[in-house]
């Protein structure tokens, strides 16, 4: 499922748990090649050999033995993870981070692209006013044409045992392709497939408290809409449930998530339908990624998902 | 002045007497708490004034969460007990230089410090509650922070709290795929 693999890591303490999720994938999937990829910072002019260090500020000169010095870190940072290891590539670059990122991740023509929630530890009550989750992330998931699995917590469980997955859809265009990732991956790895829809009722009634009736008529519809947009599509795969559930979406599918001890959560980059150059993370996303205690792949793109 | 005491049991005083209507009109006012007072007195506060669940989206999930906890004995060996702050963080990298001030509740042991987003809520509920300093970081520097004294009102201390706690929930373990 995961032929070629690439680890987006600032090389310090904060990718600890991502590393682990990629690392344990590309060996269980006995992935071709995982490539570890640190951006070294950004050139502070033309051909300047200078870069600005983006965690420091510092600038550092990026000449070959800099760049020497940082792979060996980097080695010594994943020693025991890439023990045995031989399919495993470190590589690192100057420039923009998630422009890097994402020209690595098309030149290698990769599956996923793992990485970290953040690229620096944050208290939890400063995430709350500052970009909530990095901005590298953001652009990355925005852009990318393969999913993009986001680590923010330690991962319990590998991705092979995985047992639970969720998918929170707003049956857009977007949560299409992100729905065929779901079922491929709980196809491969023998997980339930919960197919989770919140419909926000704060946002449907304008001012007005809905009926019991309304309410149950709502969830009939996205009953029907599940069956006919994802159902029909599964064949003889019986492994699923349907949920729909009526409340704010993210904290509904955080809630479901963690009553249903789900060890991913697949969401749409979007969840709007607007066009995907044009998208931002949906909020929704945003706050899913920030708190969850399991990884969330975002999927954009159908490219590297479909059958 | 204006000034109220939170109870171990969950009520609020005010001028000595118990609040019994309107805890919104308290939302502004700056917060004292009981001996004792812990983790478990927060939620019953909420059991006793249901309108302050209102404040926070993850407060109702947050209170399922709690009614379904032991009705005591909710203690952890990694902490001593944990501290709501205040903290005035100036930074000047990355982006533009700018100040911000937001909360954080975190639990303390000697001197150290744990992430609540380690640890589940049937381990905390008993644990001591504590008003901590506020905290001033100058560009970044965690090693020489700035405390004083500061005054707290009861909308930071529901709110601050629900965000922090929003983030619980560890995984305990995982089931083996069919």
């Amino acid at each position: 499922m995961f032929e070629n693999i690439l680890f987006a890591t600032t090389a310090s303490p904060t990718c600890d748990n991502a590393a682990k999720v990629a690392f344990d994938l590309a060996l269980k999937y006995d992935s071709k090649k995982l490539y570890v990829f640190h951006v070294l910072g950004v050139p502070s002019r033309g051909f300047s050999p200078f870069v600005k260090d983006l965690r420091t500020g510092e600038t550092e000169q990026a000449d070959s033995e800099y760049t020497e010095w940082v792979l060996e870190e980097m080695k010594n940072t994943y020693a025991t993870l890439m023990e045995g290891m031989e399919n495993c590539e470190l590589k690192t670059r100057v420039g923009v981070p998630h422009a890097e990122i994402l020209r690595m991740a098309r030149e290698k023509d990769v599956d996923l692209i793992v990485m970290g929630a953040h690229t620096r530890q944050e208290e939890l009550g400063a995430t709350r006013y500052r970009d909530v989750t990095g901005r590298t992330m953001r652009k990355v998931a925005k852009a990318a044409r393969c999913p993009v699995l986001i680590i923010s917590r330690p991962c319990t469980t590998c991705f092979k045992l995985f047992s639970h997955i969720v998918f929170g859809t707003d049956f857009s265009k977007a949560a299409d392709s992100a729905f065929l990732f779901a079922y491929q991956a709980a196809k491969d790895v023998g997980a339930r497939l919960h197919l989770f829809h919140s419909f926000d009722i704060g946002s449907l009634r304008s001012g007005r408290v809905l009926s019991q009736a309304e309410i149950e008529e709502k969830v009939e519809e996205a009953k029907k809409k599940m069956e006919q947009k994802y159902v029909s599509k599964m064949g003889n795969f019986d492994n699923y449930e349907i949920e729909i559930w009526e409340g704010i979406p993210y904290v509904e599918i955080l809630k479901f998530a963690r009553e249903k001890q789900s060890d991913l959560i697949v969401m749409a980059h979007h969840t709007k339908e607007i066009d995907p150059e044009e998208a931002e993370l949906g909020s929704t996303v945003e706050q899913v990624v920030l708190r969850s205690a399991c990884p969330v792949a975002s999927v954009n793109h159908p490219d590297k998902v479909s059958e | 002045m204006n000034r109220i005491t939170l109870m171990r049991y969950g009520s609020i005083l005010q001028d000595g007497k118990p609040v019994t209507s309107e805890p919104l009109m308290c939302l502004s006012s700056g917060v004292d708490l009981d001996e004792g007072y812990t983790l478990r007195s927060w939620f019953q506060m909420f059991e006793e004034y249901s309108v302050l669940t209102d404040l926070n989206p993850f407060l109702p999930t947050l209170m399922e969460q709690y009614s379904s906890c032991p009705k005591s004995g909710c203690l952890f060996d990694g902490v001593d007990h944990f501290e709501f702050r205040k903290i005035v963080e100036m930074i000047g990298f990355p982006g533009e230089p700018r100040l911000e001030i937001y909360n954080s509740f975190r639990g303390l042991k000697n001197h150290d410090e744990l992430d609540p987003r380690s640890v589940r809520m049937e381990h905390t509920l008993d644990m001591p509650v504590l008003l901590g300093k506020l905290k001033h970081v100058v560009f970044g520097d965690k090693a020489d922070i700035f405390e004083f004294e500061t005054v707290y009102s009861l909308f930071e201390f529901i709110d601050g709290i629900a965000w922090e706690l929003s983030f619980f929930g560890a995984p305990t373990q995982c089931e083996i795929g069919r």
